[in-house]
């Protein structure tokens, strides 16, 4: 489509009931609203010059237009600055504790902090939240210890999920994030469902949901845009661009303008975002989230940002991608060093503050880390249970079967690390 | 999937020419069909072109009277019941999918979007993986989903929603999340001429995975209670309905909700030479199977309705067969990797030194259902009969 609106341009498709009048030489076709041309001419998908990119802060951190400047509280704004750099901490311990074979493995969040505390801030606590796997920093910001984060990649009997999937899988009831599974795209209908669910229980909640421009391409995510339409739900539908599907560069994942461009085509309102500036992010979801509940539709939220690291601890992206490239993001354009220059330039930050902030925060986690590792995992037992919510009689007797050649058995199997 | 319609109109055409009656194709035909679209039958009645009669005869089962006040209702009316029944008792409950909103292309949602509002029942675009996931996430909110695949044919696109999602939901979340208050519903099993596309069992597929239920039923009274204990039950379920029997099942069935348990098979014939199992349509060919086998060979049959295809009821197959020796099992769907095989299975474990013979399984063959091959395809009563007969002589 050669549409190239700005912003959350007013096209909230309300469908015109046609007046039928055979007298009439309008077009009078049920499936679309729109005049007759005598033109023969293919809409040209505009790739060149696509949907802008909104921004607050440039790449020093300096706000650029004053009246969109958030004017956020130093509070807040501290807060959006230790969730992220401790995120960015946890991430590179916690990716190193696979390299030493302590976990199983790992993905990091590098470059893509702004994206989580950015828009996690402009929700409020008890909107769901559906994940893709790289959003760790949301559930930072709603407070999840460190404790449950290295609960959850040690599968150790602290987590939550009883130790049930790899790591980053995360899950908290309490703080409305649910449980990530590693199927793409996957949780796009279903957030759609659940925005349906909250709008008939008058719930005064959105749903977010987060997915990859890579999962962008499945049929879930075609799914879940056209039932959000139709169904005028309360969602927010949040994009990360970050350039790569483990490997697989934008250029071999789409051919049109990214995945904003999709919106319209289903009658969404949509924005491009630039996802390393944190106020540009807070913005468009607080915007977003203002309109999805008091309107009941759709949005989406196309924020574009860059992946740093590696997909996962599996992968080396050396294999397909410069190490030019990556440095640039880390050093030229990246969430974390944009905010502590703003921060700076007003007064909020320091070096000195910036160095015990990294040491506190390291030792923090080196603490939940240690504590994590010297836990036993969860009783065999539990490899069982809420399959279905009671156990089956079949099922039972499986795990009387395991429990009777454990005691058989046993020297061969690692019931030192776990619970009785 | 808008061939449903076509196939509805297309069979009733047919249906109309079989009989041989002018009078009312010339009815329709001035209803504005295409002329030409189909040709009245010759006046002698060409018996070569008249089509099958069913391979069954459906049996009801006396009138309940523990569930008070009955109505007699087919399948497909005994369905809107239960539908109607969960709308009135839980506000949170909404049915959606392809075509729900003017009643479905079976009927079974007639009148209840003008009972219940447009909120509560409405259609969806045609997108079956949308449908599940959205779904799922009705449930995970905490509302009671009731989804319509339009025929099971098409439940594939949401194959990965339901085995990797909703089966999966409660366990891989350490019980944080759970989809149960998801149930899936679709018209399921051969119905004369539907071929490839609109006659499969894909029960087999799901059997092999843990986490969520598949029941099928076998009349409009069982029909009503499981489909209430799906809706009702914490777990997600698929409820598929014999489309065959959507008109040809009537009986009497309680207007008031009333639950038939879960996973729990049905001994609705005692018996002690022979078990036979089947499921859905298939448990009336079995029950006439069973009449032929004591009026021919005076061999007393046990019939046993499975009902829940998983987690399956092994305890009341088993206790059968130990009692009986032999067992014989029948399904619609292919042979290779169908249910019977793992009841088959089970069974050999549990009751071995008890049987006479080698369990029996009665199915269609391994190939996608055919058109006008139906009638050859289908484990008839013939067929059943015959392995029966080679079981007793083993």
């Amino acid at each position: 489509m050669g549409v190239s609106s700005p912003a959350f341009s007013p096209q909230h498709s309300q469908r015109q009931q046609q007046h039928f009048s055979s007298l009439d030489d309008k077009p009078q076709f049920p499936g679309a609203s729109a005049e007759f041309i005598d033109k023969l001419e293919f809409i040209q998908p505009n790739v060149i010059s696509g949907i802008p990119i909104y921004r607050v802060m440039d790449r020093q951190g300096q706000i650029i237009n004053p009246s969109e400047d958030p004017h956020l509280p130093q509070e807040k704004v501290l807060k959006f600055y230790k969730t992220m750099t401790l995120l960015n901490t946890m991430d590179r311990i916690l990716y190193e504790s696979q390299r030493q074979g302590r976990i199983s493995f790992y993905m990091t969040n590098y470059g893509e902090e702004g994206t989580h505390v950015g828009s996690a801030a402009a929700l409020d606590n008890t909107d769901l939240v559906f994940g893709q796997y790289r959003e760790a920093g949301v559930l930072m910001y709603r407070n999840y210890p460190l404790e449950l984060f290295m609960a959850q990649c040690y599968g150790n009997v602290s987590d939550l999920g009883k130790g049930r999937q790899m790591p980053v899988h995360y899950g908290c009831r309490e703080r409305h994030f649910v449980t990530i599974s590693s199927p793409l795209a996957t949780q796009i209908p279903q957030a759609v469902g659940a925005a349906y669910a909250a709008k008939r229980a008058n719930a005064n909640r959105v749903i977010i949901c987060y997915f990859g421009e890579g999962a962008a391409s499945e049929g879930d995510a075609h799914a879940g845009f056209n039932f959000a339409a139709t169904l005028e739900c309360p969602i927010i539908f949040f994009c990360r661009n970050n350039g790569y599907a483990i490997s697989t560069p934008t250029s071999e994942q789409y051919r049109g303008d990214g995945i904003a461009a999709r919106g319209p085509g289903y009658g969404i309102l949509s924005i491009r975002v630039d996802g390393n500036d944190v106020f540009a992010v807070y913005n468009a979801t607080k915007e977003a989230r203002r309109r999805a509940v008091a309107e009941n539709q759709p949005f989406l939220i196309e924020a574009m940002t860059y992946r740093i690291g590696h997909h996962s601890t599996s992968d080396d992206s050396s294999a397909y991608r410069s190490v030019d490239e990556v440095n640039y993001w880390d050093k030229q354009d990246h969430p974390i060093s944009r905010l502590r220059q703003y921060l700076q330039s007003r007064g909020w930050w320091d070096d000195e503050q910036e160095k015990a902030w990294r040491k506190q925060s390291r030792r923090k986690v080196m603490e939940a880390f240690e504590q994590a590792e010297r836990k036993l995992k969860p009783s065999p037992s539990l490899l069982f249970s809420d399959v279905y919510q009671e156990m089956p009689t079949q099922l039972r007797k499986q795990q009387e079967s395991l429990a009777r050649h454990l005691q058989t058995y046993g020297e061969h199997y690692p019931l030192d690390h776990f619970e009785k | 999937m808008g061939m449903a319609a076509t196939a509805a109109t297309a069979g009733r055409l047919l249906r109309l020419r079989a009989a041989g009656t002018e009078g009312p194709w010339r009815r329709l035909r001035a209803a504005g069909l295409p002329r030409g679209f189909l040709q009245p039958a010759s006046a002698d009645g060409d018996a070569a072109q008249r089509r099958q009669v069913a391979h069954f005869t459906f049996q009801p089962d006396p009138e309940p009277l523990e569930y008070g006040q009955t109505q007699k209702m087919n399948l497909f009316q005994a369905v809107t019941s239960a539908l109607d029944n969960s709308l009135a008792k839980d506000p949170t409950a909404v049915i959606f999918g392809e075509d729900v909103a003017f009643g479905g292309v079976f009927r079974c949602t007639v009148g209840l979007r003008d009972k219940y509002g447009k909120d509560r029942v409405f259609n969806t675009p045609l997108c079956e993986q949308g449908i599940v996931g959205f779904g799922i996430g009705i449930a995970v909110a905490g509302a009671t989903a009731i989804a319509e695949i339009q025929f099971a044919d098409y439940i594939f696109p949401a194959f990965d929603q339901i085995v990797n999602e909703a089966a999966k939901y409660r366990y891989r979340s350490g019980d944080l999340f759970n989809c149960g208050s998801l149930t899936i519903r679709s018209p399921w099993g051969c119905v004369g001429h539907g071929a490839l596309y609109h006659s499969q069992s894909p029960e087999a597929f799901f059997a092999h995975c843990p986490g969520i239920k598949v029941v099928i039923p076998r009349s409009p009274f069982q029909a009503k209670g499981l489909l209430l204990s799906c809706i009702e039950d914490k777990n997600p379920c698929i409820f598929f309905e014999p489309k065959i029997l959507y008109r040809a099942a009537v009986e009497q069935v309680p207007i008031e909700p009333y639950n038939i348990p879960l996973s729990q098979a049905e001994v609705i014939q005692e018996g002690s030479d022979v078990t036979l199992v089947a499921w859905g349509t298939q448990v009336h060919v079995i029950r006439e199977v069973a009449s032929m086998a004591h009026e021919k060979l005076g061999v007393s049959c046990e019939v046993i309705d499975l009902r829940t295809i998983i987690p399956w009821d092994v305890d009341t197959v088993c206790k059968s067969v130990i009692k009986t020796g032999r067992l014989l099992v029948s399904h619609e769907a292919p042979l290779t990797g169908g249910f019977a095989s793992e009841i088959s299975s089970t069974v050999q474990e549990e009751c071995f030194l008890n049987l006479e013979a080698p369990i029996s399984r009665v199915c269609g063959y391994d190939t996608p259902f055919p058109h006008i091959f139906e009638p050859f395809y289908i484990p008839d009563k013939w067929k059943c009969y015959d392995a029966l007969r080679k079981m007793i002589n083993y």
